[in-house]
């Protein structure tokens, strides 16, 4: 199967995450699929705030965003068809504390993929991905292939590469 | 001063209730305490709006993994002398089973205490203490204190 591409990324990972209620709830977009490196975004609210006084987001958000965003990230990778992904374990470095009241992007990419295993790394960033708030590595494990029948074939009927 | 005096070996229960209050975002998780058996016990109690699987259905993995990490700072504040919000260092947490649509709970051990870091490590259950859903590590800064 040929990989697919980025406009073919991008909607499959915008559909997939509609079906995932909280990340709707708390207004996480699908940014950018640019290659194999998904972006998400997290608009900031005051429900998200860990410190109360300095008015910064919880860590337990930034892991929301960075699981959501590794673990679909996994659809974004050519290293193998696009499966559905359990999370098998997440690590996240609190490198900075993210400056108040600012939304927060999720870069992700898959760095090595196995018949079972999918090794995916990433980072959330404010203003700049050179400064991440959080850098994040985890595993996850392929249980299903995803039916991309729909997919491939509107794209059959939408335009020619 | 050493952390021996910063952390107390009983937990303040009146200190605990208030800071769940004090933290936005674990009122929006709802998240509780409890004392049982002289252990704090967290609790997550159901709610649709943590739902990250709609088809099986489970909590978004994520959620689990915040409640965990503010299960571990909950637990330190609660066993200071001066309370005061512990800084995530890192987090590491393995997923061992989907959490499914109903209450979690999560119990912390304080694994070390150094004189600025805290190594605590956190497990989520829900219907049999034996077969956790999730297990978390995770490294705390410590708040200075004079």
């Amino acid at each position: 199967m040929p990989v697919l591409s980025q406009d073919q990324k991008f909607r499959l990972v915008t559909l997939m995450s509609a079906h995932i209620p909280h990340a709707a709830l708390l207004g996480i977009r699908v940014d950018s699929v640019v290659g194999e490196e998904l972006t998400l975004k997290l608009p900031f609210q005051d429900a998200l705030i860990g410190d109360a006084e300095a008015g910064t987001l919880h860590g337990g958000a930034l892991t929301v965003l960075l699981d959501q965003t590794l673990g679909l990230a996994t659809l974004c990778s050519n290293l193998g068809e696009p499966a559905v992904t359990p999370t098998l374990d997440l690590r996240i470095d609190h490198l900075r504390i993210a400056p108040p009241g600012m939304d927060i992007y999720a870069t992700a990419k898959v760095y090595r993929s196995t018949r079972k295993i999918l090794f995916v790394e990433g980072v959330a960033y404010c203003e700049s991905r050179e400064k991440p708030v959080a850098r994040a590595v985890g595993s996850w494990v392929r249980v299903a292939d995803v039916d991309l029948s729909w997919l491939r074939a509107a794209e059959l009927g939408n335009y020619q590469e | 001063m050493t952390l021996t005096d910063v952390i107390m070996q009983e937990p303040n229960v009146q200190t605990l209730q208030r800071w769940l209050k004090k933290v936005p975002y674990a009122v929006f998780l709802d998240i509780r305490a409890d004392i049982r058996n002289g252990e704090i016990v967290f609790i997550l109690p159901e709610n649709k709006k943590l739902i990250g699987n709609p088809s099986l259905p489970a909590l978004h993995g994520g959620v689990v993994g915040a409640f965990l990490e503010q299960a571990g700072a909950f637990h330190l504040i609660a066993k200071m002398n001066k309370p005061a919000l512990p800084k995530i260092i890192d987090f590491s947490l393995d997923y061992l089973r989907p959490a499914r649509l109903q209450d979690t709970y999560a119990q912390c051990t304080l694994t070390r205490q150094g004189r600025a870091i805290a190594n605590i490590s956190i497990k989520a259950w829900q219907e049999d203490f034996e077969k956790p859903n999730a297990i978390a590590r995770a490294h705390f800064l410590l708040p200075e204190t004079d």
